[in-house]
């Protein structure tokens, strides 16, 4: 073994497959990382499992009913607890600097005990993380809040008087209605729901609800510094208007209620979409009595998540239960199935090109092998001349390139574990040292760079390098191995 | 006794044709010291090689001790390099890596199998202190050849050569990067040898010189055997003999 101690060649050989480890486990942490953080955050606000139905008004049996049935099936065994909701499209409006502004939402109500059992709707209200069960009353700081705008008489009276100004130039129906039946849209539907229950010149009782973050908030990057950063347009005891749509017919309404939150999941998708209040609240404004669109249903710890498990166990057999075009019984994973399956797409590109770069680490340890079977071709004459089986000469190139394989992998998979496991502190070296911000985190909304090392993933990495240093040995240790002594000897 | 009958070589490069050997008839008599002569290209350590079994003819025969040995099977004549012939090279050939003890026991390393070695290490070291005392070259046992004189290197490669008490050693200009005194110690050696363990000798080399040493010279020229032994006359043996 030893008269193969090709000190540089043997070294150069080493450094590759240490680096070719290194890389595919930093990569694949990193990836898997990230790829798990984003399953738990689109996990985050969604139940294992969601009913749901296409029925503007919801459910045609109360939710008590339908918890009842789903419990009694074979379906029943698994579930911890379900949570009624209502969701709904809709939009907010409010003043900011004297912009009227109005985003699309998605508003759900939620009775928020409940809720906060069956997903991660509690840990996502900002003010209120500490709190088992968020709340949508105000908070004494909010409340002063609301008082001082009612005082300034800010906001609302302004908007109205803006909206009071659209009515009067309301252009005619047959300018954008087309033809055929119309919906008719009536006009005496109460501006404020709450108002009518409170005296008329006492400030009506706000209702809270949440607002997500980026809804409530402008970024802007700040020409000064080059940082981005936030205004909150509202704060928690501002009011906003919020309009969506009847369930008993088609008509609009609307109401005003006051922010009492902000709900951050770190999901850029949600934090700009989401709009909480308590199901109560939606229900009465809806005017849907007590039905509910939506069943959101945690299963026990001890059953097991995975998706094919749930699909034929639970969501299945509840199926079975309801007409599938009435109601259907989803997992979360076939809610979000396009980004999850964005997700995957995103994971095969990666490693199909990771597996290039493998296929191109290969090559360069197969051309280092044919460098150091050639360096050594008369040797090999040599030990030939001397009886040395063409087996032999072949085992001990192989072996060699397994010794090799074997020290590249071990230090490969030292350096890519430290390099994982301080990744976010190289990435800060890095970012001071060349100015350039690496991972900005505004973009994924990630303090720090997830990473998720995967003990089968280091042991396949490891394989597959190992193979890849033997499998490159072979053809160069085949050709040296076949050469007759004499062509060995002779070879310059 | 080294049989060789009617051997054919040609080397192909390319286009061109070289015939090396072209009908070489020869006999080496047990503990006979044989030179080949010859001018350069005229085949003679194309015929060692073949007689080595360390290249194969296009036709013709090889016969040792009766057995044909230029059409065995890889393993087979593998098993004849390590133990039936020895080699000593013009260029002495010795791994690089190793010290001159590691050099000279290659063959046995060669030979056994990892626990082979771990029963009969101490007979081959024996051995090869044995044949450093002889070959005088104690004091380089640890020495790499790098660090070694040519004659020294030479020395060691003979002494590698004669490891596992060859039938027959083929020994290609072993004098022929070796100044003269140097040159002479080794055919001193290599006679003696001959002399003292009857191990054949067949030596190629173009330095007329030091074939008065061996038995018998034969001429090669052009591929092929001279009617007319080249130095007869010259030959201790014959010399002995007549007088």
């Amino acid at each position: 073994m030893r008269y193969l101690r090709t000190r540089y060649l043997a070294f150069v050989c080493i450094v590759s497959v240490m680096l070719g480890v290194a890389t595919l486990i930093v990569v694949n942490s990193v990836m898997s990382g990230f790829s798990n953080k984003l399953r738990d955050r689109l996990h985050g606000v969604l139940s294992d499992v969601i009913l749901d139905t296409d029925n503007f008004a919801g459910f045609r049996e109360p939710p008590d009913e339908i918890a009842k049935r789903i419990l009694a099936s074979p379906a029943g065994s698994h579930i911890e607890v379900m949570a009624p909701t209502v969701e709904v499209v809709a939009t907010i409006q409010f003043q900011f600097r004297g912009m009227n502004v109005v985003k699309p939402v998605k508003l759900t109500g939620v009775n928020a005990d409940v809720q906060s059992k069956v997903g991660g709707f509690g840990q996502f209200i900002s003010g209120q993380k500490h709190l088992a069960v968020p709340s949508f009353d105000l908070s004494p700081e909010a409340l002063r809040r609301f008082a001082r705008n009612i005082e300034e008489n800010a906001g609302l009276d302004e908007m109205m008087r803006d909206k009071a100004a659209l009515d009067a130039e309301k252009p005619s129906e047959s300018d954008f209605l087309g033809k055929g039946p119309r919906i008719q849209m009536p006009l005496d539907v109460p501006v404020n729901i709450p108002a009518p229950d409170l005296p008329q010149f006492e400030a009506p009782k706000p209702i809270g609800i949440f607002v997500g973050h980026s809804l409530a908030h402008f970024r802007y990057k700040n020409p000064e510094t080059g940082l981005t950063e936030e205004i909150a347009a509202l704060k928690p005891g501002d009011s906003v208007l919020v309009a969506t749509l009847a369930a008993d017919e088609m008509r609009p309404v609307w109401g005003t209620f006051v922010v009492a939150d902000y709900f951050k999941s770190d999901m850029s998708e949600y934090d700009s979409q989401f709009v909480y209040m308590s199901l109560a609240d939606l229900q009465r404004l809806r005017r849907m009595g007590d039905r509910v669109s939506h069943l959101q249903i945690k299963l026990k710890d001890v059953t097991p998540k995975s998706f094919t498990f749930v699909k034929a166990n639970v969501t299945d057999e509840i199926q079975k239960l309801f007409r599938p075009y009435e109601v259907r019984a989803a997992t979360w994973e076939e809610h979000q199935g396009p980004l999850l399956a964005a997700i995957d797409v995103e994971r095969g590109i990666l490693n199909l090109l990771l597996f290039m770069i493998v296929g191109v680490a290969g090559f360069s340890i197969l051309a280092i092998f044919t460098m150091i079977v050639s360096e050594k071709i008369r040797d090999i004459g040599i030990m030939k001349s001397l009886g040395a089986s063409s087996r032999g000469v072949m085992g001990i190139f192989v072996w060699y390139a397994v010794l090799l394989g074997f020290v590249g992998c071990s230090l490969g998979t030292v350096l890519g574990l430290g390099i994982t496991y301080n990744i976010n502190a190289i990435e800060k070296g890095i970012t001071v040292l060349t100015g350039a911000e690496l991972f900005p985190r505004d973009i994924y909304y990630f303090d720090k760079i997830p990473t998720n090392v995967e003990s089968l993933t280091v042991i396949l990495v490891n394989i597959g390098a190992m193979s890849i240093a033997i499998a490159s040995s072979l053809i160069p240790a085949y050709r040296a191995a076949r050469l007759r002594p004499i062509q060995a000897l002779r070879f310059e | 006794m080294l049989l060789v009958e009617n051997l054919f070589k040609t080397y192909r490069r390319n286009v061109d044709v070289v015939k090396v050997l072209s009908g070489v008839n020869l006999t080496v008599e047990d503990g006979e010291f044989l030179s080949i002569v010859g001018a350069s290209g005229s085949g003679k350590s194309t015929l060692l090689h073949l007689m080595g079994t360390l290249d194969t003819p296009d036709s013709g025969a090889i016969y040792l001790d009766g057995r044909r040995i230029d059409q065995l099977s890889n393993t087979q004549r593998d098993i004849l390099r390590n133990r039936t012939f020895g080699y000593v090279f013009q260029f002495y050939h010795l791994l690089p890596e190793l010290s001159a003890y590691e050099n000279v026991l290659m063959p046995a390393f060669i030979r056994e199998s990892t626990l082979g070695w771990l029963k009969t290490r101490r007979q081959w070291r024996k051995r090869a202190d044995e044949l450093f005392e002889r070959v005088g070259l104690s004091h380089r046992k640890t020495h790499k050849p790098r660090e070694m004189s040519g004659g020294e290197m030479q020395r060691a490669a003979i002494a590698r050569s004669l490891l596992q008490n060859p039938r027959v050693l083929l020994a290609d200009e072993p004098t022929g990067n070796l100044d003269a005194r140097n040159g002479d110690q080794i055919v001193q050696l290599l006679r003696n040898l001959n002399k003292d363990d009857g191990v054949s000798i067949v030596m190629v080399t173009h330095n007329l010189d030091i074939v008065t040493a061996t038995d018998r010279v034969v001429k090669l020229v052009g591929g092929r055997v001279a009617e007319e032994p080249a130095a007869l006359h010259f030959t201790p043996r014959l010399l002995s003999a007549v007088g």
